[in-house]
């Protein structure tokens, strides 16, 4: 019962953990390489996509993305898509795509004469399933050293979460105390009773049953 | 069109539930706020009446109307993120 209490509340919290990793902003810096397009066919990674351009057709069964490669300091790749949250999960409400993409296009560089950005950005890259994360904005930095400053809005929306967390649990502790601990407590102590009552009968049955015994 | 209609009406269920959880329990509050102080102000007449009167005084109150914010607020934070996102 213990394994599967513990069990059940390490999954709960992972997945609180990778729901919070996949969708608050997180910054990179790199050097962009390139910008294109390419048609997606959306299979079961699907969600792991946004939705097409806030007011283009939304029942279509494939679509173009915009998608930035890049280099990222530490000389690895990444690839990002960009699409429009528009007015959906997660609530970013990015409208300006395209916008975007005439921005990082505008930002291409080689590695001969880099030129760093911090690209925003949520999600995750996976290969193994064929996911992007989404760049919300790039905006140009001075070298690769730059960094990307102290994360407040994910330690306000962190701060907030967990206060509510606590607050939920502190009054399920107390209603728990206040209601179900007598309640159980009294089950219990009339079970044990029960049990009580029925070891004294049998005690005596025993003894009863003992005195025909031969000594 | 269709996801702004969603979202409109969806935000506006949720923070509907919120605002009615927060009325209940505001009033709640004053409520006991106010019999503590019939206690303190050594009971004076009646306490049912008393308590209605403040409650009275409190339903016309701003303190009641800053619970609107419950709407407000939220829809300020999407303008403020619409235009940091796309036009800042």
């Amino acid at each position: 019962m213990v394994y599967i209490k513990w069990a059940f509340w390490i999954t709960f919290w992972g997945l609180v953990a990778a729901f919070f990793h996949y969708t608050l902003p997180q910054h990179d810096i790199a050097r962009i390489t390139d910008t294109y397009e390419k048609r997606i066919d959306f299979g079961e990674n699907s969600i792991f996509w946004a939705s097409a351009d806030v007011g283009n057709d939304t029942g279509t069964v494939n679509r173009d993305v915009f998608f930035i490669q890049t280099v990222r300091t530490n000389d690895r790749v990444m690839v990002y898509r960009n699409e429009d949250t528009g007015w959906g999960w997660p609530p970013y409400f990015k409208f300006d795509t395209s916008n975007l993409q005439a921005e990082a296009a505008d930002l291409k560089s080689t590695s001969d004469a880099p030129k760093w950005v911090m690209i925003k950005h949520y999600g995750w890259r996976n290969e193994f399933m064929s996911i992007f994360p989404n760049a919300v904005s790039v905006k140009p930095v001075a070298g690769p050293d730059a960094g990307t400053g102290i994360p407040w809005l994910n330690i306000i929306i962190l701060t907030v979460f967990f206060a509510f967390v606590w607050a939920i649990w502190v009054r399920w502790r107390r209603f728990r105390a206040a209601r179900i601990d007598p309640m159980v407590e009294d089950m219990t102590e009339s079970w044990d009773a029960a049990g009580d009552a029925v070891a004294d009968r049998r005690s005596r049955a025993k003894r009863w049953l003992d005195s025909w015994r031969a000594k | 069109m269709f996801a702004l209609t969603r979202l409109i009406v969806i935000g506006f269920v949720a923070l509907t539930v919120i605002y009615v959880i927060v009325s209940f329990w505001s009033r709640a509050l004053r409520r006991r706020k106010l019999r503590r102080e019939w206690e303190e102000e050594g009971r004076p007449g009646d306490r049912e009446t008393f308590v209605e009167t403040g409650l009275k005084a409190y339903d016309g109150s701003l303190r009641r109307k800053l619970i609107l914010g419950v709407y407000i607020i939220p829809v300020c934070i999407v303008g403020l993120i619409i235009y940091l996102t796309n036009f800042h």
